[in-house]
């Protein structure tokens, strides 16, 4: 299949399991070039309590994820949805990516909370340049659970759609963000960082 | 004997690509020979380099911005390699800044950043100036100057740009406070002899106090977009933290920003832009060379979120201040 666009995105947030995964899963079935990471330090997924998390390093793939919780309780995993999940990021890739330790350029990063955008516009903003090409940075607050990273993988399609059509976007890109914004309702943060 | 086949066919790959390329139809066929040629020319076999670098850059008036953009990328990967063929690219990279399609213009000035700070290292530690080379600077002079032009270009994409190009400039032709405070690879004033005539100390210092007066014009210019304005508040602060000499205007100009956001921001570009006031102003504060500025900057941080307490631990403790002497 054909790329609907040349853009290179990121969807990016802390785990790289729930928000990012939606999203990534969506964009690329609608044909865009995108991948997914997590800013974190380490992979963080909802345990048998508030205060429980599962906690994984960077570099286990969903598989083994998947596995772990599946001997833990394999019935509070399948009804809060985890093990669905798990099984869904699985079909896409291998394991968590960390956004900062991937080489790869982007042309826009999405980001799905305002802590994660500060991390990946602090980390950019922490690199010498190589190619001076701009990157646009892009915040939507998403809450981080399965219901509203569906809603929030919608918006992130309409959005990257609305950027696509865009013939110079990085001259648009106010206007595209503008029309954007007054549609979804949610306030969003933008900045430009270099590659 | 396997040698002398193998650079044979590489030879004769480049004649058989270039030539398909020249007659192909098909954007997408011609960015596939050229990203071919290019992998065999930089990467394989460079030692051709020589003999098909006038083919290669035959492509500047190609009709496919692509390609176009491509060769871009092919010249900035080519002076990385090989400085001696800086003064070949020159002419085409001006060609190719002129060119009608916004993108290539954008390349262009993006792959200068590099180039311009490669060609000042070349010249600087040459020990005999060519009259090719001469030329080379001239012409980078004269991209210079219509890049800084550009700062007032109808497009968005290319004012940013521009303005990444002249922080560079400025930054290579400024001296750094101390040498202990140097950044590793940090290029300045102090790395031009003072027997280099082509390019005097003084000439590029004043140059570069030139294009900041433009970058801060640009900065406090009334209806500035909101990308502009990210990527100056970026750069007029990167300056400042390097070059101290331009902490003051830079402070000033700052809260005189502050003090008067231009009018034509929405209230998202408006929160967007001062989430990146309150993260460059407390990358300042940190910094020993503004300590003089810290009453100026403490009202703005206040009002953008921080606390007293916030501040005082952000501010350098005495000793830190000591170890940092200004030039």
């Amino acid at each position: 299949m054909s790329n609907i666009s040349d853009l290179r995105i990121a969807v990016i947030c802390s785990s790289n399991m729930n928000r990012s995964m939606e999203a990534h899963a969506f964009l690329a079935k609608k044909g865009f070039l995108v991948q997914s990471f997590g800013t974190g330090d380490k992979v963080k997924i909802p345990g048998s309590a508030a205060d429980k998390p599962n906690i994984y390093d960077f570099g286990i793939s969903y598989d083994e994820i998947y596995h772990d919780l599946l001997g833990k309780d394999k019935s509070l995993y399948t009804q809060n949805g985890l093990l669905h999940t798990l099984d869904r990021n699985r079909r896409i890739k291998t394991h968590p990516e960390r956004f900062q330790e991937t080489d790869e350029k982007f042309d826009i990063l999405i980001t799905c909370e305002e802590r994660v955008y500060d991390q990946v516009v602090e980390y950019m903003e922490s690199k010498t340049p190589v190619d001076n090409s701009i990157v646009h940075v892009i915040n939507i607050d998403i809450q981080d659970n399965l219901e509203e990273a569906t809603i929030g993988a919608f918006l992130i399609s309409d959005m990257c759609l609305m950027l696509a059509k865009a013939e110079d976007l990085d001259n648009d890109i106010e206007e595209v963000l503008h029309n954007f914004e007054e549609k979804c309702q949610r306030p969003i943060l933008h900045s430009i960082v270099f590659n | 004997m396997d040698f002398t086949m193998n650079e044979v066919s590489d030879e004769d790959l480049v004649t058989q690509w270039i030539n398909s390329a020249a007659v192909s139809r098909s954007a997408a066929e011609k960015l596939e020979y050229f990203h071919k040629l290019q992998e065999v020319l930089i990467r394989k076999s460079p030692h051709l380099l020589p003999k098909f670098l006038q083919n290669m850059l035959n492509f500047t008036t190609d009709r496919n911005g692509d390609v176009k953009k491509a060769l871009v990328g092919f010249i900035e990967e080519l002076c990385k390699m090989r400085e001696s063929l800086l003064p070949k690219v020159m002419l085409n990279l001006h060609m190719l800044l002129c060119d009608e399609s916004i993108a290539v213009q954008k390349r262009v000035i993006q792959a200068l950043i590099s180039i311009y700070r490669k060609t000042l290292a070349w010249l600087c530690k040459a020990s005999v100036i060519t009259e090719e080379m001469e030329n080379a600077w001239k012409q980078l002079s004269a991209i210079k100057l219509e890049i800084a032009n550009m700062i007032d270009s109808d497009n968005d994409g290319i004012r940013t740009s521009s303005v990444k190009f002249l922080e560079c400039v400025v930054l290579l032709q400024t001296y750094p406070d101390q040498e202990e405070n140097k950044k590793p690879n940090d290029f300045s004033l102090d790395d031009v002899p003072l027997t280099l005539k082509l390019a005097r100390r003084r000439k590029l210092e004043e140059e570069a106090n030139t294009l900041f007066e433009l970058l801060l014009k640009f900065f406090g210019s009334p209806h500035i977009s909101s990308a502009n304005l990210l990527t100056c508040l970026g750069v007029v602060t990167n300056i400042a933290k390097n070059r101290t000499e331009f902490m003051s205007r830079v402070v000033s100009a700052i809260e005189s920003l502050y003090n008067n956001l231009p009018p034509t921001l929405t209230t998202t570009q408006v929160n967007s832009v001062r989430k990146k006031l309150k993260s460059e102003l407390a990358g300042l504060i940190k910094h020993p060379a503004a300590y003089e500025f810290v009453e100026k900057l403490t009202p703005m941080l206040t009002d953008l979120g921080y606390s007293q307490q916030d501040i005082l631990k952000m501010v350098p403790k005495p000793d830190e201040r000591r170890k940092y002497c200004k030039r």
